[in-house]
Parts: C-alpha cells; structure tokens; sequence
C-alpha cells in the first residue's frame, strides 16, 4: 500500500490531523502518545533513566514550576518551557535533542501547542480506567438505519457517518452462513446445513444457526485453538531433547469449558489459580495446568535456579499480556519506559508466581519423560491396582533374592552382600547396586549392568534368573507407571519464598530490595501507601483481582481479542499492548460498551460471541472498490465484513470436512498425522522419530495434532509458536503456503476422497458434479463463467491424464484413505486435480 | 516491477486473453515486484524499507557459517603458550574474578590448566597463527580478519545461539536474517531471501538446533529463514503430488488463477493479487530451488576443491557449495549450521575430526567465491556461540582432555564483504579467558555486520510492544578496526 495513503488514513481516522482542527483536543488519544513517544524515555515513568529530574508522564510533572520556569501554563504556550523547548531552534534548548531518534513533527508541535492554548485538559491514560459504559448513539444517516439494531451497530454506523461513509450491504445469506460456522466452529457448514437455511426464510433462522453453532462440541474446539495459543500449549518441554509432556488432559478441560460455557471470570480463577480455591475439584487442580504450559530448560548443564527463575518470569509475563494487556516484561530490568509499571510492580508479581515447589530441575514426576513435578495422577482405579501389583511383586522378588544372597554370600547380619568375604572374591568391581539390599535396588540400570557381571563371573543359573526376574518385576511396575496420566499443575510452597528484585533480571544478582505480592502499583487507589503496608498476595488473590471491576483491563483484552478473532484486527490492534504506546482503539466506546456488557452478563462468553455475530456489522458483504480499499485498507472503519485467509489449521480441518475425512471424535492423546519424514530426526539429531499414526486419527481435528515444540507440525503456518504466550498471529501471504495448500498430502488426499465421493454419488453428469465439488468448498454453485473455466480444465486433466494412466494411478491413490476401484482411475485423478484446483482458490482459503 | 516478468505474464499465460481482464500496473507491481514474497496482508511490503540502505553498502550479502556447540578457541585460532608452562596449576582467581561456571563443572574440586595438544603455525604472509587442525584455513590466513577478543554473557548453549543469532539470550526476538530481509528485502525473484543450510552426518551427535534460532520473532513471519534440508525435498511441500507433473500443476495453476481473478472482480480484495503471484512463485521454486540443490553442472575441479565429503548431501562441505550457489543466485542471507563442537571430554580425539569436516569446506569457499569475484560483496562468517576454558573438565592431561564452555573471550573469523584481509584484531590474555585488548561483544559483531550491508543498527526498528526492538538491543558498536 502507498504509504501516504495509510498516513492520510490514520488522520481520518483517529482525527489527528488538520480536517479536526475544530474539535476539542483530546488529551489521551492525541497528546499523550506524542508526550510518550518522544519524551517519556528521559522524562518518564523510569527513574534511572531519567534526565533533570522532570517526568511528564503525572500531572504533577507536566505542569511543575521550579525555578521560575513553569512546563505547561493552561492557555499561554508562549509562557510554557515545553512549547519553548520543543519550538526552540537553538540547538542546546530544544526538545528532543537533536541527537533523539525521534524528532517532533510540524504538525505535532501544533497540536502540542493548541492543547496548550486551550487549557491543556489532561488525563491519564484510557486503558488505565475502568471501562464506562457510554450511551447507544444515534445513528443520525437514513441510509445506514436497519432495523433492530445491535448494539455494535450504533457505535460503528455512528462512527461511519462521521467518516461520511455507508456501510456494506448485508453479505449473501450463503456466504454468511459460511462466515459464521467457519467462525464459531472452524469447519464450512454442510451441504445440508446450507440447504436447510436457504430454505429458511423465517426471520429468525439466522439466529437459529447461530444458536446450533454456539451449542456445537465443535465450538469449544475451535476457540480452544486460539486459547492453546495464548497458554503456549504444546506436547513437549522445547529446548534441547525436548522431551515430551502430557498436558493434552488440560488441553481436554479448556475444550470442556469452552464447550459449558464457563463464564471467563472462572476460567480465570481456576486456570490461574484451580489448585488453591478451597476444595479443589480434580477438575480445578487440572485447570491450573495453564502455568506449566512454558517451556521448561533442562539442558545438560543448566542452572535449575536459572531455569526455576526463567518459568517464573514467563509465567508473569504471560499472565500480564493476558489479562492486563500491558508488557510488563519491560520492567523485569528497570522500571518501565512508557506505563507506569516500576520494576517493583513486576517483582510483586514475580513473587506471587514464585511460591511453586519447581525446582528448575527436570526431575521425574514420574511416567513419561517430561512430566515434572508437581503433578495431578489421573489414573483410573484399574490403573493405579496395576501399579500397586507391579510394586508388590517387585518387593516379593526382591524378599526372594534377599533369601538366596544370605546362602550364597554369607555376611553378617544386615550388611549387604558387599560385605560378604564370598562376593568379594568375585573378579573385578562387585556392581554398585549390591551395596544395598535387594528391596533397595531401585535403579534399573544399575541392575541391567548386574546382570552380565553375575552372569560371566559366577555362572549360577538359579541367581541369575532370579535377578533377570527383578528387572523383569521393575520393567513391568515402570510400564504400568507409564501407562498413567500426570499432567503438570501448579502447587504452593507450605513456606513461602523471599522475593528480591533482580538486577537487570539476572537470576543471580539479587538485590536488596525485598517485595511481597501486591497487584502493580498503578492499579492501586491513590491512597493505598508502599507495597510493605499491604497483605501479601497469592496466586487465588491475583487471579480474582485479574476478573473484578478494579482492573480495568480484564474485559478489555478479552473482548478486543473476541473481536480480532472475528475481523482480523481488534479495536486496539495490539492485542498484547494497550499501554501508553499502543495505537488508540478504533472504536473506544464499543470497546468499552463491550467490555462492561461482557462483565454484566456474568462473563458469558457464548453471548459476546452471540452479540458480534449478530450485529448487521458482522453481517456485511465484505466487498469492497478500490477507492473504499484505499480508503481504509485493514477495515478498521468496519464498512464492510471482514475478509481473511483462514488460520492454517482452519484449512486443513476445512479440507478434510469438505472431504467428508474429517473424524470428529473429541479429546485424548495427541495424534501425528502425515508429515514429510525426518523433520523430527533433523531437529533432534535422530533422537526422536516420529511415528505416524494410520486411520482415523489421520483425520481428527488440527487441534489434536501432536506439537513438538521445537518444530511444530509442519502443515501450520503462520500459527503461534507455542513457545511464548501469543495473542496474535500474523496473516502473511507466502509461496510456501501455496506449496502446502497445494502438495501437503492431508489436502492431496482430501482432493481425492473428494474427488471419489463425487465421482460414486448419485448425480451423473460432470456439470452437476462439478456443483457438488465447488458448492461443498465454498458454500454456493459457480456462476456460468467460472463454470466453463473449470469444465475447460477438468477436459484438459482428463486428456492428460488419459494420455498417462500410470500417473494417473498415482494420483488416485494419494492418502491412505482407501480407493473406490469401481470408478477408473484417469476419472479419479482428473478429479482429484481439479477438487485440489478448487481447495487451493482463494474464496476457499478465504474467510469471505 | 520487471518488464522481463511482465513479458512472461503475457506470452506464458493464457488467461488474460480469455478473460479479457488485464492487470493494472501497480496490482502487476504488488503481484511480481519486490515484495510477491512474505508481501503481508496488511499491506506492508517485505521489499525493504525506503530508506535503505542508510550508507552504501560494502556487503550485499552474508554467509554465516555457524559452528554450533563452541568450538575451542584454544585449540584452533588463539594460541597460549602459558597453558602448556602452567600445565595442571589451578587457574589464579586473578584471571577467573569469579566469573561464573556451568553446572557441569560446578562441583569440580580446582580448575586445573589445560593446554592444547596441537601445535600452531604462521599462515599466509600475514602470519596470523592458526592451529594444525585448520591447515587449509591456515592457507587462506591472508584473506581473514581473525577476532581473538570476541564476548558474550551466556554460558549454555541454547542462550548463547539465541544471543548470536538474535541479540537476546531468551527466545522470541527475529534472527539477523529476518532483519536484514526486513530491513533490504531480496534481490532474487525465485528464492527467499535467507536461507538456512544445516549440516547432517550421522557421525556427529550434538546439540538439537530449533527452528526459531531462524525465526521473525515478532517480525512478519514472511521474513523468517527457509531451511533447505538435504534430504527428502529440500523445501517443504516442494514436490508436487506423486502423478502430478509439470504440465498438469501448471494446468491446474491457470485454472486457479482465472478463478482467482474473477474472484477479484467480484470481492475487489486486493490481497487476492497477492496471492495469485505468490502462487506463480511457488510454481518458480518448485524449479529454481532442484536447479539449485543439482551440481551436476559444477565442474569437477569445483566440486573436488570442497573435499569428498562434498558428495555427500547434508555435508558442510555440499552445504558450502551450496552456499556459494545461493551467493549467486541472490540470497541475501544464508546461514549454515555445524553441529558438535560441545567438547566437554575427548575433545583431544573428536575436535580433530570435526575441524576435519568443516576446514577445507570453508576454504574453498573463500576461494570460490574470491575467484568469481563474489567475496568483496559477501560476508563470511565463521564462529561459534562461545569458546571453551582453559581449564579441563576433569583432570588436567597433555593428551586427553575436554573443556567446558566459556564466553568471556572466544575467537571467530571474519572474511570479504568490506572485511580488511590478513589481520588479527583485539586479545585475550595468557589463558585465553579475559579480553585484554579491543573487546568485541557478540552485539558488536551484529553492529559490524549490519553496518558492512549499509545498515545503522541504530535505525533498524521495529516498534513492538510499545518499544522500537532493534537488534542489538540498546548496545552495540561498529568494530571500525577491522573494517578494509
């Protein structure tokens, strides 16, 4: 895009500009982040950066008189140092400095200038007051009145019409339909879903499949997806070796919730915080699975405090970009350059995470290799029998050999055969496990190396398969433990753990600066005095604070996110910054009105998702000329519906649902379907390899695709890496996404069980097989042009297929999804290219 | 936008003539111009930001080949005769300042001096010294830049990669690569602009390399390396499905772009433009990319002046080939990885081997790419995420020893790309564990290596978070000394 257009753009849109020379100034949205962006870095929140001992960032600064020399005088910029200082041409006066990378414009130093002329009216940041609930405007242009308008539609018409433009018409009913399945369940509605509405034409069958959609199981599925973004869910620790972990039961629980509709204040409570809520239910303990999600550094000569620290910081970092939308990150070295968050702030939550019993060791919680301590033993009664039984014979077996060893090495009562003048004679090193008892012998490498010694230097067959029996006991007592569930949940040390600030977050260099749990500063009444005269705050404490009407943030960031998963973009477009830096919001009232609607109706995310599809915005065509393209490019004036490239795991839930593969079983182990050989072997040096699932699990939702973290499955792209939390994700347009719509064979396969149906179905001819293709893919018929496109090809496949019947062969057997044999193969291959011509146009990779 | 891909967009395909629907300039621009590859759909172009480069640039490109695991400074580059004199004395807590150690060695009773058992010489006319185990890098002394007083914080292997490749020790900032594709854009029209070559040999275990150490971080995704891996299809999803040939994929693209641009016609989405060129230019990889793995065409006296192992795909020997072909075919960055140089014991029997793999390979690349006349625009890279201590883990022994990692001074060269030829630059005192003279922080050498491609580290941003990220954090300065 022409960069000046974006410029004038932004003007329009956030009235910056000169067009709004009229209007009142408004401090927050058009002065403060001038003041932040270009002086705060000397003049800010942060003390040890700052210069002259000025900060601008409080009133007090903004407007202090020291020395006769007052920086902002209500109405006379002419008596106020600041205007001076920034209007200045000397070179040892002005502001910034001339050595600043970032210099005043013209324009702004205007604007600075008229706020001062007109009072200079200041506030603090938006983002940092609660949320208030403006009235519905007006919606004052006739020819943007629709009948019953939602909520969303008075702000965002009223804004329109001041931009002087009209919203879209309504979208197809079709396209709709298309839009809001794939939205609320990430798979394209059926045939027979769409069939069923375009026959509807009672006024309330849009909000009846809307109804249908939010009670789909595939609902919580496909939000899940998102929320497994922001915990950073994966199957394995990351970093070296990256062992696997079993945390696909949390997984299970947020899909669960989703699917109840648990009210977001409770997801909260219970994923931050399950294991500490009186009583905790399995189900709560589970929950708080969500802060063992981070990646855990058990590299060979790893500090555990270092690693213990790292978790710990990831945890606050995670939960601040969650809930409080802020980079409190920043202020893990210093105190923040922009937000009010001092270093302390962070260090207060720091301590709130820091009362978990991890070591920063990667020691065992038991079972599969990953699980680290603390853990939820989710086993079943016959499970933990199995386990029990194992144990048992392992001590019966060790009874046994305690026995033969008091004959075969005679010793002093209660030494170990160590000990025993018989043993020692043996040649070479006695094993060390014989310097314990038999009930002692715990480790089953010790004892596998046992075995060859007894057995080369004291050939007795009777002791030797009594110890072959003992690794046989261990063996079968450790593959029961690892048939067992542990998920990774959180705990809370029964003594808790100073807290000190970190120099530059150094987990070595503590100061002497001790703070105790405490919500950041800035979120404190005024006169609530230092962190020390406050109660020490724990996790459950945090947690309902995060979800009560004193953050301001809370419903804020999730509805902005609600809001981007539907259009693209959310209000504030920074989805993991609303401080002072961030772009003001697009629309702040409907934020607002969201937000404090959202915590009205009890948190309920079903009907957030309900209100925004709903509303006549979401409903709009999303076509668009080139001059209202131009005109406002992301849609942020939201004068059309929105239209996207779909996430990657949609396409490829979409292509096996359009296929009819897709295999909606819910929950459980994660599965590994298709992927190019030797990814994993390459990332691991061989240590791992992966070993593909067959049959249906090939066909079970993306969701449930198992995540190695260091590499990541490789049909996703532009998906979060799953190694730090992620609130957004880019939607970038590359050749290697072509190469995977195109040649990953989940979609090959999918063209041709597509290919197969169509080709076995009841209807006859190429043209209405060609419907039933096209319309499955993008929920209409193809209009007569696009039809003789597509017939042209499919003729000209068929002859070159014709012409190749060997490699026609090949195709019709892509995917291990059996082949129809009565259908000849020239006709499945013809097929099978143009349904993957079909599941590669962009109206099908897109969200219309 | 190029007339050549202009011309081919008519005389190739058919569907203009069908549809009768021409493309306007400027959508012609956005489809096949700088920007068709990682064009993001906000709009904002991966052609390089205007602006760019701030100076004229003396490298048009870089090769880093990366030796991951630390390789032992003190066995290859920085030769201390006082270690071999003080065989076996702990090191003075005058040289170690209580810097800290790793875990691995933490229990250890002393640190007791370790010296090499290889011996070093003079190479070129310069005479900068280089171990025996590097004898054809010792041979091409004249043409590097050899940096003995090189530092870094991190003290594991992971941090230290990261720091190397992204200015920070944690994870999730963009690599130098992502950078420099964000900050230039590309130069080639069929390939990304940074690629990543690791090398894989059964023989050697090592560290796990992750896919991030090549990442965008918080860049557009667009802008992050693409590995072209040795085996199976050296790109992802490269292959067209088995029964699909040329012809057909390119039958099956006209169909896909007519319907596209009726599409268009009807939505008016702009990013549908995008992506039908986008499209055009995986169907290019799909040829340039085999073109570039085939040496076929590489004359033998070429191929052989890599070593044998250049026969064997996923070597650092193909890869350096590789690397060089990238080199000309425009890629702008291309990172190499060698793996296996964590020597912790045995590094007296397994450094031999692994200086073995990757010395005449990174020779002859220098002279490769000096005989076409391609190294006063490329800079070469060579080095690792750390050194190794002057103390055994272990015991101290003449012939069989290992040491642990160590970052407070290392040694790495640097070659072509605007890079004064036959030096030495900055020491490190006679254990080789402090910087004594002309320290060169590993945010230096990012500094060094932007500025080398017309970049002010300083101004190459990217505002996230509510913060201009650049790469080099808040440090970094150009190490003038070594600049030609």
């Amino acid at each position: 895009m022409n960069p000046r257009l974006k410029f004038s753009l932004a003007v329009l849109a956030f009235g910056v500009g000169p067009l709004h020379a009229a209007e009142p100034i408004d401090f927050n949205r058009q002065i403060l982040p001038i003041l932040s962006d270009a002086c705060f870095r000397c003049h800010g929140p942060d003390a040890g950066s700052r210069k002259a001992k000025l900060r601008l960032d409080q009133r007090e600064g903004l407007f202090r008189t020291r020395e006769d020399v007052t920086v902002v005088v209500p109405g006379k910029p002419e008596a106020s140092d600041l205007y001076l200082r920034i209007s200045s041409k000397e070179e040892d006066e002005v502001m910034p400095p001339r050595e600043s990378s970032r210099q005043l414009k013209p324009a702004e130093i205007d604007l600075l200038k008229r706020w001062i002329a007109a009072g200079a009216p200041w506030g603090t940041h938006w983002a940092f007051s609660a949320p208030q609930r403006a009235p519905l405007p007006a919606i004052e242009n006739p020819k943007s009145k629709i009948e019953n308008p939602n909520p969303i539609d008075a702000f965002v018409r009223a804004k329109l019409a001041k931009e002087k433009l009209t919203p879209a018409p309504a979208a197809e009913r079709a396209t709709l339909l298309r839009r809001v399945t794939l939205d609320l369940t990430g798979v394209p509605p059926t045939p027979a879903e769409l069939g069923a509405f375009l026959a509807d034409n009672s006024s309330g069958a849009y909000d009846r499949v809307v109804d249908r959609l939010l009670a789909s199981p595939r609902y919580g599925e496909r939000w899940a997806w998102d929320w497994l973004d922001v915990a950073r869910y994966a199957d394995t620790n990351g970093f070296q070796g990256d062992p696997e972990r079993t945390m696909w039961p949390w997984r299970d629980w947020v899909v669960n919730a989703l699917n109840a509709n648990m009210p977001y204040d409770q997801f909260t409570v219970e994923q931050l915080a399950g294991d500490l809520l009186p009583e905790a239910t399995r189900d709560q303990k589970l929950a708080s699975g969500f802060h063992r999600n981070n990646m855990f550094n058990g590299e060979g000569g790893r500090i555990a405090e270092e690693t213990r620290v790292e978790n710990v910081f990831d945890r606050v970092d995670t939960t601040s970009t969650v809930w409080l939308g802020l980079t409190f990150t920043c202020a893990r070295c210093h105190d923040h350059k922009f937000d009010p968050i001092k270093q302390t702030d962070y260090f207060s939550l720091y301590d709130i995470f820091n009362q978990m019993s991890e070591t920063g060791s990667a020691s065992g919680g038991g079972g599969r290799s990953g699980a680290i301590v603390p853990v939820l033993d989710l086993s079943t009664p016959a499970e933990a029998e199995a386990v029990k039984r194992a144990q048992a014979a392992i001590d019966a077996v060790a009874v046994e050999i305690e026995k033969f060893e008091l004959t075969k090495f005679p010793r002093p009562e209660g030494k170990p055969v160590i000990d025993s003048p018989a043993a020692q004679k043996l040649p070479g090193n006695l094993p060390a496990t014989h310097a314990r008892p038999a009930v002692n012998r715990r480790d089953l490498n010790g004892l596998l190396e046992a075995l060859p010694f007894f057995r080369d230097t004291e050939p007795d067959a009777e002791y030797v398969k009594l110890l072959q029996k003992h690794i046989a006991a261990i063996r079968k007592r450790d593959s029961a433990s690892n048939n067992i569930t542990r998920v990774m949940i959180m705990d809370e040390l029964p003594k808790k753990r100073d807290t000190f600030v970190l120099n530059k977050g150094n987990y070595e260099s503590k100061t002497d600066v001790k703070v105790l749990g405490a919500i950041p500063s800035m979120f404190r009444p005024q006169e609530i005095g230092a962190t020390a005269d406050l109660p020490r705050l724990n996790r459950l404490d945090l947690a309902r604070w995060l979800v009560s009407a004193e953050n301001p943030l809370g419903a804020r960031t999730a509805v902005n996110r609600a809001w981007q998963a539907f259009f693209g973009i959310g209000f504030v477009k920074t989805a993991e910054d609303f401080g002072v830096q961030s772009e003001p919001p697009s629309h702040p009232e409907l934020l607002d009105w969201l937000a404090t609607d959202f915590v009205a109706s009890g948190w309920d995310m079903k009907k957030l998702h309900r209100t925004i599809v709903t509303s006549a915005t979401y409903r709009q065509s999303s076509r668009v000329t080139p001059a209202r393209h131009e005109r406002d490019p992301e849609n942020r004036l939201l004068a059309r519906g929105p239209r996207h490239r779909m996430p990657s795991w949609m396409l490829r839930d979409q292509a096996l649902a359009v296929a009819g593969l897709l295999n909606d079983t819910p929950g459980g182990p994660s599965v590994r379907p298709y992927q190019p050989a030797g990814i994993w072997e390459e990332a691991t040096f061989g240590k791992k390899s992966y070993q593909q699932d067959h049959g249906a699990a090939l066909y079970r939702r993306s969701l449930y695709v198992f995540w190695r973290r260091i590499v990541g499955p490789t049909s996703f792209f532009d998906a979060g890496a799953r190694q730090v939390c992620t609130v957004r994700v880019a939607h970038t347009n590359t050749p290697l996404h072509a190469l995977v719509t195109l040649n990953d064979p989940a979609f090959v396969e999918a063209a041709r069980v597509m290919a197969q149906r169509a080709l076995t179905s009841a209807v006859r001819t190429d043209a209405a097989r060609l419907d039933m293709v096209f319309r499955a893919a993008t929920a209409r018929s193809p209009a007569a042009n696009e039809k003789s496109v597509l017939l042209a090809r499919l003729a000209k496949l068929r002859e070159q297929f014709g012409a190749a019947p060997g490699e026609a062969h090949q195709l019709a057997g892509a995917g291990e999804f059996e082949r129809v044999e009565s259908v000849p193969v020239v006709e499945i291959a013809a097929w099978t290219a143009l349904c993957s011509l079909i599941l590669n146009l962009d109206e099908v990779l897109s969200k219309e | 936008m190029s007339c050549h891909n202009y011309e081919q967009l008519h005389t190739r395909r058919d569907f203009l003539a069908q549809t009768g629907l021409g493309l306007g300039a400027a959508a012609l621009a956005q489809v096949f111009g700088g920007n068709a590859f990682g064009a993001t759909a906000a709009g904002s172009s991966s052609g390089g930001l205007t602006g760019l480069p701030h100076f004229p640039a003396k490298a048009k490109r870089v090769i880093c080949l990366f030796q991951s695991g630390g390789p032992s400074h003190l066995d290859l580059l920085d030769e201390k005769p006082v270690l071999g004199a003080r065989f076996n004395e702990d090191l003075p807590d005058s040289v170690r300042r209580g810097q800290r150690i790793t875990g691995m060695v933490a229990s250890q009773a002393r640190l007791a001096v370790q010296p090499s058992k290889f011996a070093f010489q003079p190479g070129g006319k310069c005479g900068t010294r280089i171990s025996d185990l590097l004898p054809h890098t010792r041979e091409i002394a004249d043409e590097l830049c050899v940096i003995r007083s090189v530092h870094t914080e991190a003290i594991n292997h992971d941090p230290a990669i990261t720091f190397f490749q992204s200015g920070s020790q944690l994870p999730g900032r963009p690599s130098m690569g992502a950078w420099v594709d964000y900050g230039l854009g590309r130069l080639s029209e069929n390939l990304p602009s940074f690629v990543v070559l690791v090398s894989v040999n059964a023989k050697r275990a090592g560290q796990g390399l992750l896919a991030r150490l090549w990442g965008s971080g918080f860049l557009p995704s667009g802008h992050q390396g693409v590995q072209f891996r040795s085996a199976g299809e050296p790109v992802l999803y490269l292959n067209d499905a088995p029964g699909i040939t040329r012809e057909r994929r390119r039958a099956m693209l006209d169909g896909i772009t007519e319907l596209n641009r009726l599409q268009h016609a009807q939505s008016g989405d702009p990013e549908i433009e995008t992506r039908i060129g986008q499209f055009e230019m995986a169907y290019r990889m799909q040829a340039s990319v085999p073109e570039l793995m085939a040496l076929d065409g590489e004359p033998a006296h070429v191929r052989e002046s890599y070593g044998p192992d250049v026969a064997t795909p996923g070597s650092f020997a193909r890869n350096c080939l590789l690397a060089r072909r990238l080199a000309e075919r425009g890629v702008r960055f291309i990172q190499l990885y060698h793996r296996d140089w964590d020597h912790h014991g045995g590094l007296h029997d397994s450094l031999p081997n692994i200086a073995k793999d990757v010395d005449q390979p990174s020779a002859a690349l220098i002279r490769d790419l000096k005989q076409r006349g391609l190294l006063d625009d490329t800079l070469v890279i060579w080095g690792g995420e750390f050194g190794r201590t002057p103390y055994a883990q272990g015991e101290a022994n003449r012939e069989k020893y290992g040491r642990d990692h160590h970052g407070k001074a290392f040694s790495l060269w640097l070659a072509g790309g605007g890079i004064k030829p036959g030096m030495t630059y900055g020491a490190s005192d006679d254990f080789g564990f402090n910087v004594t003279e002309n320290p060169v922080h590993i945010h230096d050498l990012q500094a060094t290596i932007l500025h080398q491609l017309g970049i002010d580290h300083e101004r190459l941003t990217y505002k996230f978070q509510g913060r201009q990220y650049r790469l080099t954090d808040v440090h970094g300065k150009v190490v003038k000394g070594v600049l030609a």
